[in-house]
């Protein structure tokens, strides 16, 4: 039975950060972690913040407008992720985790005017050369209408889970690390871009804000939050998505604070592939594919 | 309704001056204002009520927002001559015509003119958005702490100026560089764009000493002619430039066949032929039509400056012409590069067929018959002063050719302009 756990305020990120980082180094002395994920669903309902919302849509390259991006739905329901990654009986602690894929589907435009009840909860656990990933499963409904859903991959690196399905899944995020589409446009990315998506996004992970940070977890510098990159690619195409689409992103390298990549598209059929690569290199950070959402899937 | 026909009657323009040199101090407005000036002396405008001055300027002081309403005021023109500013990139003067031509044949004025000014030495300088953010919001405070606390989020960063960019903002990319993809596609040589350069400052150079220019241009602050001009350069020295756009076997653009940086204005003086006529002005050449067009470049994959092959085929079937059936070509040289790929898109049959939908490819033209006086490469392109130019450098030529087979000499004029756009015209002699 799924226990559903409904918040009547955000969770606060910084402090999850803490107790999850000292679990962790508890948890490493000791050898000692939960054996499964957690059955349990977080719920928060809330209102839309216009000013947040314009803040981000700016940072990000979105036109300023009522209706939201599908990122910022995801934005929203992040700190549900961390609080169930962070709750004390979730058997990983967030450092070292390393967000892989992303799928969202946005069933229909959404208003900022709108108020989001939120839902997140663990998928099954799937397999990975190098760990395990673990799927948090995301929902937002305006009253009892679905009109958001998605799915973050993060995997934890040599570990497993009792019960994990094979890594490809029917419906799951199906992309090469690379692709074949040129890519001209180029985006510079100031120093300060990670302080600044940190302040809209609420993503405030050392990582993305300091180049101490990222120097922490094996960087030369800071390195930018892959949610902003993720938008940015959406921000270049939504002119030209239907009002329902779906997002897949692959996550292959991150994308180190200052530096400037190259950003192309590529429309077939009514599918984009789009890529983000090094400026000057032809290594690639970020490959996504954009098309039509499928239908409302049937609510039970 | 009667028909009415939009003819040239004349233009002026300042000499094109190199940025941060003779112009520094002079700004839109005082260039603009020089031009107008010139032009109401050559045909008698002054304290005349002209039907209405269109113009513009690519980069704009935003307290410009009359820029050719404050250039009409401070110019000999009567007060009462209503002004309206435009902006379309570099087709800027060009759309200016086309917008004055228009009213003309609709018989909503008898006269206008229509030109436009850039100064790059005298452009505007933006305030970071965090600090303009912070002071808009400072501004916006109704009491003390919250007007500090609006300033308290000024960061040091903010104090870094945003000067104007040439760069597109949706691709990151100048001008320069969406150019340098379109010569490597197209497969532009190095050789090819340094002839095209020479014959520019050639041909610019002859027409500035038989005189062609002496009713066009009134001297400015000291200059009396343009300063790019080199008829003395020589395919060797520009064979010697180092490239600046382009990488690798792609770097064959160089500061010898890519415009620089110019200040200067330009306007041309346009009237209703019978009111021409009626009032013993000259009548140079007629406005037969015009096209404007735009090109998928952000994501598309199309050519930053190729807007002009879409609006060419679009402009020739309105008007039953072939592209072979004009005795001037004027082309804007942003590059030479882009007046090369122009052509040759036009004469590549895949393009034409999959790109611009017709039924077979344009063909070639007279080379002879492009840019034969020159054009941007040799007198400097101040981005919105460029139409005027040509519009008025066109109506002379057409004029003086006269008749070609028992018909009125044709020309066409084609700008390409930043946000993938261009602007097409066709003129003939009166």
């Amino acid at each position: 039975m799924t226990e559903r756990v409904v918040l009547d305020a955000a969770p606060q990120l910084a402090p999850m950060l803490v107790s999850s980082m000292v679990r962790g180094l508890v948890r490493r002395a000791t050898g000692r972690r939960p054996g499964t994920l957690p059955d349990r669903e977080v719920v928060w309902t809330h209102g839309q913040d216009v000013d947040r919302v314009a803040a981000y849509q700016r940072l990000c390259g979105f036109a300023v407008r009522d209706l939201v991006p599908a990122t910022w739905i995801h934005v929203q329901a992040f700190p549900l992720q961390m609080e169930l990654m962070s709750a004390p009986d979730s058997p990983f602690a967030l450092a070292g985790i390393v967000h892989v894929t992303n799928s969202m589907t946005l069933y229909r435009p959404v208003s900022v005017r709108e108020e989001l009840t939120l839902s997140s909860s663990y998928g099954p656990p799937r397999e990975h050369r190098r760990g395990v990933l673990l799927d948090l499963v995301g929902e937002a409904h305006v009253g009892t209408e679905l009109v958001w859903r998605g799915v973050s991959a993060y995997l934890v690196r040599g570990e497993t889970l009792p019960g994990m399905l094979p890594e490809a899944q029917p419906g799951g995020v199906h992309l090469p690390p690379d692709v074949e589409v040129d890519a001209d446009t180029v985006w510079r990315l100031r120093a300060d871009l990670g302080r600044q998506y940190a302040r809209v996004s609420g993503d405030m992970n050392p990582i993305h804000t300091s180049a101490l940070g990222g120097k922490a977890f094996g960087f030369p510098r800071a390195i930018i939050q892959g949610m902003w990159t993720h938008a940015r690619v959406l921000a270049a195409l939504e002119p030209r998505l239907p009002d329902a689409y779906r997002m897949d992103v692959r996550f292959t390298k991150p994308i180190l604070l200052p530096s400037s990549v190259r950003f192309g598209a590529h429309l077939d059929g009514d599918s984009w592939t789009a890529v983000v690569r090094e400026r000057a290199g032809s290594k690639t950070h970020l490959v996504a594919r954009i098309s039509g959402a499928d239908r409302v899937p049937n609510v039970p | 309704m009667t028909d009415h026909t939009a003819v040239v009657v004349g233009g002026n323009r300042i000499p094109f001056a190199r940025a941060h040199g003779a112009y520094s101090r002079a700004s839109n407005v005082d260039m603009l204002t020089a031009a107008l000036d010139g032009l109401a002396a050559r045909f008698g405008l002054a304290g005349r009520r002209v039907g209405e001055v269109v113009g513009g300027a690519v980069f704009k002081h935003s307290r410009d927002f009359n820029l050719t309403r404050e250039a009409v005021l401070g110019s000999s023109l009567d007060p009462h001559t209503p002004a309206c500013d435009l902006q379309q990139a570099c087709a800027t003067g060009l759309e200016a015509t086309i917008y004055v031509s228009n009213k003309i044949r609709l018989g909503q004025m008898v006269d206008g003119i229509a030109g436009g000014a850039d100064s790059v030495s005298d452009s505007p300088m933006a305030i970071s958005d965090g600090l303009r953010r912070a002071l808009l919001a400072a501004n916006a405070a109704k009491t003390v702490p919250a007007r500090l606390a609006a300033l308290a989020s000024i960061r040091p960063g903010h104090l870094v100026p945003d000067p104007p960019g040439i760069t597109e903002p949706r691709t990151g990319l100048s001008m320069g560089e969406h150019q340098a993809l379109t010569t490597m596609r197209w497969g532009i040589t190095r050789g090819e764009q340094d002839e095209l350069a020479l014959a520019s400052h050639q041909n610019l150079a002859r027409a500035w000493s038989e005189g062609f220019f002496d009713d066009l241009v009134t001297p400015y602050l000291g200059v009396t002619k343009d300063q790019g001009v080199r008829g003395d350069t020589t395919i060797e020295k520009l064979a010697a430039l180092k490239a600046v756009f382009g990488r690798g076997e792609g770097a064959t653009m160089t500061a010898g066949n890519s415009t620089g940086f110019f200040d200067g204005a330009a306007v041309t003086y346009l009237a209703d032929a019978d009111y021409a006529a009626e009032h013993h002005l000259p009548a140079l050449a007629r406005v037969v039509d015009a096209e404007v067009a735009a090109v998928d470049y952000t994501i598309g994959g199309e050519d930053l400056l190729l807007a002009p092959t879409y609006a060419i085929p679009r402009l020739l079937a309105r008007n039953g012409l072939t592209w072979q059936d004009f005795d001037y070509y004027e082309i804007h040289e942003a590059f030479a590069a882009t007046v090369l790929a122009t052509l040759d898109a036009l004469a590549d049959e895949t393009y034409c067929r999959e790109r611009l939908g017709l039924p077979e490819a344009l063909g070639e033209i007279d080379r002879g018959a492009l840019n034969v006086n020159g054009s941007s490469l040799a007198a400097g392109h101040p981005f919105a002063a460029t139409g005027g130019r040509i519009v008025s450098t066109l109506a002379k030529l057409l004029h003086q050719r006269g008749t070609v087979d028992g018909r009125p000499a044709r020309g066409i004029v084609s700008i390409c302009a930043a946000g993938g756009q261009g602007a097409v015209a066709i003129l003939e002699a009166c």
